[in-house]
């Protein structure tokens, strides 16, 4: 579902932000992408997402090129970015009425599917209202409402679970689980370990731009003698 | 102190462009900037210098040769202080650093003195510019020693603190004494009434008396009984302490000068000790209206194209955000309004009555030289609102939406145009035609007329998004900041301006000195905006697309 092969990304040609990583998501799986600040977990969502261009390297979303087929790679994703404060000045339910029109969600599957939604996440009595009112949890939950939408196979969210409360949470865990279930791809960052450690079938480590380890959780476990993923993490990343 | 300047620092620096965006500029942008300054920012100036010379120079004899230099300086007073209400409304209590700042173990007047120092650096360039012509076009004509150029350059940086500093004063106590203006948006709705009343005053005033003819201008000016000077000494007495001491030469009214600006940032600091944190807390951005209930708000919910709902986006933001509404919306109502008051200030001049019976008997260059004027001034308007222009800019901090949405970027672009194109294009339309119709043109000509103007507005609309897509200003902490002080904005003008003046001077002079009939200039004129207007939308589908691909956001 998600491919990258060689993919290197530098700032202004002197910051190395990923050096030359490769990996792979596949159907069913949900993935956390963990790392220490600055390592490059937001620059690899942004360069799947098609937001930033690689320098070099290949990927590919649910079989589309992200270059070479944009606009189906772009479709196949559900996008929760990292900051929610977007287009304040609307009401909520025109946000999702311009994100149903982009992904041409047709009305009668986009009036159930936000009815659900905002039933889950307790957003009922604030469509109306503009987003500028919201607090940042409700503006998060807003556009994760806007991401999944649309049902797209592949979700990469940025650190989803900031700012949501702890009923919204778990309802947003519930249907990263059920999504994967149904063959889709959940690939998430976090900086919360043990949602990481209950929530995903792999973990991916990233440090200064290079994937320090990709696979199962138990796995990694078991190699560092049963230790806690948070001292397996520490230990990886301070070396 | 030493607090103080890291302060404003600071404060300056978050409305400066960052390291990525300076990066971004490309050596067209610096042309661009060079063009802004010696082609527009200088010859305003040297204009400005060259009247105040002139006036000088006839109201010498009468012994009042410094009334025209303190007239002008208390009309930029003015006009900073109802441009400046705004600045410091949004920099005292809406900006987004208030809530990083109000937690901070700083004392009020540090707060408010580095904010009002930051506002009066990056607000006043243009002010500057024109407070040392005026002194420049006084000191030639009255023929004073060297060092009054030190005390102008003295009064240059320092004229504009008086007038900011009552926008403080009143701002503060408005928001001490007022419980509706909690929302940043109540403030811009004001602030933007008062403008608007504001040009409204001017023109009343100015068609009362008879229009403003030099003569009577010199007259008036040399009256010492004049009531509009004379009370605008008593609201800003800094300016007539600046001017007596360039006239009189004494020492006593440069500290008369130096005692209000004191007394007046002391004033100022002094209120904000008492009352600032009391009034910075409990602000908001934006006021919020009544929810209503779930099914009512999935009723409204319906498939559309993905283009009409994008376009209605972009409608409702403009229409919704004050800042923009104000810049980007109502400038296209206020512009006729500032033609007519050029028209009654002309006075007795009749320049514009004589050029209105020359369209009405069909003279050729007067009516080529009204169709130019169209082009010219439909250009000018689409690069003034600014819609095209800082589309991409009023993105912001959601500039990835655009990048990672299933749309094309061409897509998008064309929206933002048409945009650009129905506000501007609307506006201009509707003074055509009545134009049109008082100047009894006739169908045919209307409809030419009309055709120029859209086409000028489409052409100045995809060069506006192309120029902006070069270096968008993405990051800012409030919409007004988006707007103000991006050089961009003033450099996509300047590019719109030099085109098309380029184009009406060599349509002009092509009629004046070649054989060339008047309508095949017109016709030549349409061809050659068909082929700009290409041309900037070929720039669009290429370099406007690869520039917001290549942005790192």
């Amino acid at each position: 579902m998600i491919k990258l092969e060689n993919v290197t990304k530098t700032y202004n040609k002197s910051v190395r932000a990923l050096d030359d990583i490769s990996f792979e998501v596949k159907g069913g799986e949900i993935v956390g992408f963990i790392g220490p600040n600055g390592s490059g977990k937001t620059t690899t969502m942004k360069l799947i997402t098609g937001i930033i261009r690689a320098d070099v390297g290949k990927i590919t979303v649910n079989g589309f090129n992200v270059r070479k087929d944009p606009i189906k790679a772009k479709e196949s994703i559900g996008y929760i970015a990292d900051s929610p404060d977007m287009f304040l000045r609307l009401k909520g339910n025109e946000f999702l009425d311009l994100i149903g029109d982009i992904y041409h969600v047709p009305t009668e599957k986009r009036r159930k599917r936000i009815s659900e939604f905002a039933e889950r996440f307790e957003l009922t009595d604030a469509l109306t209202a503009p987003m500028m009112s919201y607090s940042h949890g409700m503006r998060q939950k807003i556009m994760v409402v806007a991401a999944l939408m649309h049902d797209p196979p592949v979700w990469i969210l940025d650190e989803p679970m900031v700012g949501l409360d702890p009923k919204s949470a778990f309802e947003l865990k519930q249907m990263m689980r059920d999504h994967a279930k149904a063959g889709n791809t959940v690939f998430f960052s976090t900086h919360v370990l043990e949602v990481a450690e209950k929530l995903c079938d792999k973990v991916m480590i990233i440090k200064k731009g290079h994937i320090l380890y990709d696979g199962k959780l138990e796995e990694l476990e078991a190699k560092s003698k049963n230790s806690s993923l948070e001292e397996i993490f520490l230990e990886l990343t301070e070396k | 102190m030493s607090i103080f300047f890291k302060l404003v620092k600071a404060l300056i620096a978050s409305v400066e462009p960052t390291n990525e965006e300076k990066k971004r500029k490309k050596v067209f942008y610096y042309v661009m900037a060079i063009f802004a300054v010696f082609g527009i920012m200088l010859p305003m100036a040297f204009f400005v210098g060259v009247i105040i010379y002139s006036l000088t120079a006839k109201l010498m004899p009468t012994g009042a040769g410094a009334n025209a230099a303190e007239l002008f300086l208390q009309i930029v007073s003015v006009f900073s202080f109802i441009f400046g209400l705004n600045v410091i409304f949004s920099v005292f209590y809406f900006s987004g650093d208030i809530e990083n700042l109000l937690p901070l173990p700083l004392k009020p007047f540090q707060i408010i003195a580095s904010k009002f120092t930051a506002a009066l650096i990056s607000e006043s360039i243009m002010e500057f510019i024109l407070i040392i012509a005026v002194f420049a076009g006084y000191i030639i004509a009255a023929g004073l020693p060297f060092y009054s150029w030190i005390i102008a350059l003295f009064a240059m940086l320092t004229l504009p603190i008086v007038p900011l500093a009552y926008c403080a004063v009143i701002c503060m106590l408005v928001m001490l004494i007022t419980g509706f203006i909690k929302n940043k948006d109540t403030v811009n709705k004001l602030t933007g009434f008062l403008t608007f009343a504001f040009i409204l005053l001017m023109i009343i005033i100015v068609s009362s008396s008879g229009g403003l003819d030099p003569d009577n201008l010199v007259a008036a000016l040399a009256d010492p009984g004049n009531a509009l000077l004379n009370t605008l000494n008593i609201i800003f007495p800094h300016v007539h302490f600046i001017m007596l001491s360039m006239v009189n030469n004494t020492a006593v009214n440069l500290l008369f000068y130096i005692a209000v600006n004191a007394v007046s940032v002391a004033l100022f600091l002094l209120i904000a000790e008492l009352i600032y944190f009391s009034t910075a807390a409990d602000v908001s951005r934006s006021s919020s209206s009544r929810r209503k209930t779930l099914s009512s708000s999935l009723s409204s919910m319906k498939e559309h194209r993905p283009s009409i709902t994008y376009l209605k986006k972009e409608f409702r933001i403009l229409f919704r955000t004050p800042a923009y509404f104000m810049n980007c919306i109502l400038i296209n109502l206020i512009w006729p309004l500032f033609l007519y008051l050029i028209y009654v200030l002309q006075g007795k001049t009749n320049f514009l009555e004589s050029f209105i019976n020359d369209i009405h008997k069909g003279n050729e260059e007067t009516v080529l030289v009204l169709i130019l004027g169209i082009s010219a001034m439909s250009v000018l308007v689409t690069a003034c609102n600014c819609i095209a222009s800082s589309a991409l800019t009023r993105e912001g901090n959601h500039f990835a939406f655009m990048k990672y949405i299933p749309m094309s970027y061409m897509a998008q672009i064309n929206i933002k145009v048409l945009v650009s194109i129905i506000i501007s294009g609307a506006g201009m339309l509707i003074y055509v035609i009545a134009a049109g119709i008082y100047l009894n043109l006739g169908i045919k000509m209307i409809l030419i007329c009309c055709v120029i103007s859209l086409l000028s507005v489409i052409f100045a609309s995809y060069f506006g998004i192309f120029m902006d897509s070069v270096n968008p200003k993405l990051v800012w902490d409030s919409e007004l900041n988006a707007l103000r002080g991006n050089y961009n904005i003033f450099f996509n003008m300047a590019a719109a301006i030099l085109m098309e003046g380029v184009i009406c001077a060599g349509s002009y002079l092509a009629f004046k000195f070649t054989p060339i009939g008047s309508l095949m200039i017109i016709i030549i004129l349409i061809v050659l905006l068909m082929v700009l207007t290409a041309v900037s939308y070929l720039l669009c589908c290429t370099r406007a697309v690869k520039n917001i691909d290549r942005l790192s956001v």
